[in-house]
């Protein structure tokens, strides 16, 4: 399933763990590895969060190479571009091609940016994979982000997974009737998915006006906050 | 096409945090101000902007073979205007960084200032120009749709080759545009005519709504 990343997130043993402590680590880190931009470094951060998700938040490894697996082919394939098209200097390598050679200028390049990828991407999996966003949103409201942005973004967090589960149920209607049996089809097919959503959405967002309004909502959404259980 | 995480060195990121964060402050601004007058939009907005997210988790059929996915910017900037669209774009930034590991955390500011401004102005002020100049607004959808898409590819090489001056500035961004060139512009007219079908559907159920909202042609209102 696409979304395993927000089930993972509210069920590891760090879940419950302080939220501002996560944040302020992970953006703390990755500042830091791009600031010292050193390959040790990079490597050490690497291991380091990659023990601290499997080991200590009890991450399945599986979930958690997927979670690598896509930005990491995507990493390489940039990487390998930045080799051989990029920079100047000494050559190093000819591939004896359309006169593409490697150079070490590049090479500096390809190599570093990799690693910086490396270095930062456990990072953004600890954050990602260990605190729902409800926690995060709820952070940063208290870090003095506008209240209004929040709330958007709260509201959005809980009609996105109402939406996927109408378009999963819509898509395979459409498969099952041939929808994407042709080209044209499958534009067809799609165009009518995404507007009917779209009108639906119009619907949800009337509905949920009424629901919060019927609440007594003022433009606020207090939130209960559970005492930690130790 | 999003940024990775990491993939920027560290001045860059900051740069680009800088530049967004003023933007989407005046986006906010403007959300506050829309929102005081009508307290119903909010919930509009925060439905529009889970249908920008959702859409992109759409894959698109694409020319080339490649499967890609639409972003929505030209819809939602033909809607609501570019300071709101680079707001909720922000949101679903984020969103898209936790949920999907699509896009990152440092590269944020890059990826709002390319996804989340370029694109949706570009869109809104060809929508907007287009529609003045008398043009049906079904085809000035695809072409703001089109455009957004393309121009966010080329502030994004512009991000890239900045990062990347090897040998030289304008090297670098020749390289990055043709990349782009390829595999980007077909998915450019992918979504453009998605927009399309969108849009005539939106106009044939919801004409008052597009109406209210300004998003019409003038003579069809």
């Amino acid at each position: 399933m696409k979304f395993d990343m927000d089930y993972i997130a509210h069920h590891n043993e760090l879940t419950e763990s302080n939220p501002y402590f996560k944040l302020f680590l992970t953006i703390i880190l990755l500042i830091l590895t791009l600031a010292l931009d050193n390959l040790y470094f990079d490597i050490f951060i690497f291991t380091v969060m990659s023990i601290v998700i499997l080991a200590i938040a009890k991450i399945n490894w599986r979930s958690y190479l997927k979670f690598l697996s896509i930005p990491m082919a995507f990493v390489v394939i940039t990487c390998l571009f930045l080799i051989f098209f990029f920079g100047k200097g000494e050559v190093i390598y000819e591939t004896g091609i359309l006169g593409i050679v490697v150079t070490t200028d590049s090479l500096h390049y390809g190599v570093y940016t990799f690693f910086r990828v490396v270095g930062c991407l456990p990072l953004l999996g600890f954050l990602a994979l260990t605190t729902p966003i409800a926690k995060i949103l709820h952070c940063l409201a208290t870090l003095k982000v506008p209240k209004i942005f929040i709330e958007i973004a709260l509201l959005m967090y809980n009609s996105i997974f109402i939406f996927l589960n109408e378009i999963d149920t819509m898509q395979k209607a459409q498969e099952t009737r041939l929808g994407y049996h042709s080209y044209w089809n499958s534009f067809r097919s799609l165009g009518a998915l995404a507007s009917t959503i779209f009108l639906r959405s119009l619907d949800k967002s009337e509905t949920l006006q009424h629901s919060l309004d019927s609440r007594g909502y003022t433009g606020e959404l207090p939130i209960y906050e559970p005492r930690k259980r130790e | 096409m999003h940024i990775m995480e990491g993939y920027l060195p560290l001045q860059w990121c900051i740069i680009w945090f800088v530049v967004a964060i003023i933007v989407v402050a005046f986006g906010i601004y403007q959300i506050k101000k829309i929102v005081d007058e009508t307290p119903e939009s909010k919930a509009l907005l925060a439905v529009s902007g889970a249908f920008m997210f959702v859409l992109s988790s759409l894959k698109l059929p694409s020319v080339t073979g490649s499967c890609s996915h639409p972003c929505g910017n030209g819809l939602g900037a033909a809607l609501f205007g570019p300071a709101v669209t680079a707001v909720l774009a922000t949101i679903v930034l984020i969103f898209q960084a936790l949920l999907l590991a699509h896009g990152g955390l440092t590269t944020l500011g890059a990826n709002i200032v390319s996804m989340g401004i370029v694109g949706p102005l570009v869109a809104w002020l060809v929508y907007k120009g287009l529609t003045k100049a008398g043009i049906s607004s079904t085809i000035a959808v695809f072409f703001a749709a089109f455009l957004g898409d393309l121009l966010t590819y080329v502030a994004t090489s512009f991000q890239l080759a900045f990062a990347f001056p090897a040998p030289t500035f304008s090297a670098a961004l020749t390289n990055f545009l043709v990349i782009f060139a390829v595999t980007q512009v077909p998915l450019a007219i992918g979504e453009g005519i998605l927009t399309v079908i969108i849009w005539d559907r939106l106009k044939a159920y919801k004409p008052k709504l597009l109406d209210k909202l300004g998003a019409l042609a003038p003579n069809e209102a």
